[in-house]
């Protein structure tokens, strides 16, 4: 396993909460992979898959129809097939049927933890229909991780360059976002204590730490529970803590009762989680001294609160 | 009186030991509902809870619990007993049923 892969599993396990914990988490597994395929139908026989290997420099070929995947022709298949006398064969006979596939719509830690997992040397990627749309590899995970470096590099460079000076009230600047997947139970929650900790470790002032913290962790939650996915972004500056979750969808029909207490449109599942009782933006509201939303049924939604941290410290009860 | 003595009195493994756990508990929270959890805003709480997740230790360390004690002996996942050792929480799980546990730890605390 490469250096690269190996950092990115490591911070996949939490051991290091790196950028490249967030490009691993906001990147999916469509964008990496490769989506141009070789492919063949299963009355193709070995040889012939076998020549297509050697032609196109490849090591494994995809067998697909009209989108429906069948299976996967390796070079072992097809040493197996010289060895065995049957190259002649329809490659349907040989093919590797049982087999570990990704779906496009995973993060890319996801891909990370099944190359680590089945040390396999690729995986096909399937969408929500169950057709082939593409194929991962290492060397595109490589590839794509070093190419968002590079831009995640481009753009911290581009903050620091805007940093206020220490002069200012409370210098600390902090800007971070962190991707939030759907249904990710596995991780919701790691981000509002990842904010926590740095505050506790910047010695701000407990009730407002814990402000800052119900604030994110309920937005945080949110994500997870009601959107197909979006972005919590954190900054600190000028003495005020502004969290910000964003999504593209599913959008709120009607805020306003969104924001009423004991309301939820959460489902059974979630409410044996522990969550959906209603009580997330009325939360978010309660402990925050400015609160902005803003949605549209079938687009997404934009929840930003702001905590003063030099004002007079509320009661969150 | 902590976490650890609360431990005994409710016949509770200790799974984990964390930061808080020779705290003097001021407050307890028997729920289920995490979103009533972050309601309250008490230091040092003690948060008793039926359910098993990860999310519980993630809000017990949002609101600075002390720790976190798991009842009705239900089985805990061992992602919970990482994100115990990760966010330094103390958890327990006891054999006893949320109310009986209430009961004893309301008798141990004389708190009202």
């Amino acid at each position: 396993m490469s250096d690269a892969i190996q950092k990115a599993t490591d911070a996949a396990t939490g051991n290091e909460p790196l950028v490249l914990l967030e490009l691993i988490q906001r990147l999916k597994v469509r964008d990496v992979m490769t989506s141009k395929l070789v492919t063949v139908s299963r009355s193709d026989t070995m040889h012939a898959v076998q020549e297509l290997m050697r032609q196109m420099k490849i090591s494994g070929v995809p067998v697909e129809e009209n989108g429906r995947f069948f299976g996967l022709v390796s070079i072992d298949d097809i040493i197996r097939a010289l060895g065995g006398g049957y190259i002649n064969d329809a490659c349907s006979k040989h093919m590797t049927t049982k087999l570990v596939v990704l779906e496009d719509d995973m993060p890319l830690s996801f891909a990370l933890r099944y190359f680590d997992r089945y040390r396999y040397g690729r995986f096909p990627v399937l969408n929500r229909d169950q057709h082939l749309v593409g194929i991962i590899c290492q060397r595109d995970i490589n590839r794509a991780l070093l190419v968002e470096l590079t831009n995640e590099l481009n753009r911290i460079e581009s903050v620091s360059s805007h940093m206020p000076g220490a002069d200012m009230a409370y210098s600390i600047y902090v800007l971070r976002e962190f991707p939030i997947c759907k249904y990710d139970f596995e991780n919701a929650g790691k981000a509002a204590n990842q904010i926590k900790q740095v505050l506790q470790e910047k010695k701000f002032p407990p009730k407002v730490i814990r402000r800052i913290a119900v604030a994110a962790y309920e937005l945080e939650i949110n994500l997870c529970v009601h959107s197909d996915g979006g972005v919590l972004s954190w900054q600190i500056s000028n003495g005020r803590a502004e969290i910000i979750a964003r999504d593209a969808g599913p959008g709120i029909e009607d805020v306003e009762w969104a924001c009423r207490d004991g309301t939820s449109t959460a489902n059974e599942w979630i409410r044996s989680l522990g969550f959906g009782a209603g009580m997330g933006l009325a939360n978010v509201k309660r402990v925050s001294d400015e609160f902005e939303i803003t949605s549209k049924k079938g687009s997404g939604t934009t929840v930003k609160s702001v905590i003063n941290i030099a004002a007079p410290e509320l009661s969150v009860s | 009186m902590t976490i650890l003595e609360v431990s005994e009195v409710l016949k509770a493994e200790v799974l984990v030991k964390g930061e808080g756990c020779q705290k003097a508990i001021r407050h307890v929270v028997a729920s289920d509902l995490m979103s009533d959890v972050l309601l309250v805003d008490e230091d040092d709480m003690l948060l008793l809870t039926s359910l098993s997740s990860d999310q519980v230790l993630r809000t017990a360390q949002i609101v600075g619990a002390v720790g976190v004690i798991v009842v009705n002996g239900k089985p805990l996942p061992s992602s919970m007993v990482n994100v115990a050792h990760d966010l330094r929480m103390t958890l327990a799980t006891s054999p006893f049923s949320k109310y009986d546990a209430c009961v004893a730890v309301y008798e141990a605390l004389k708190l009202k």
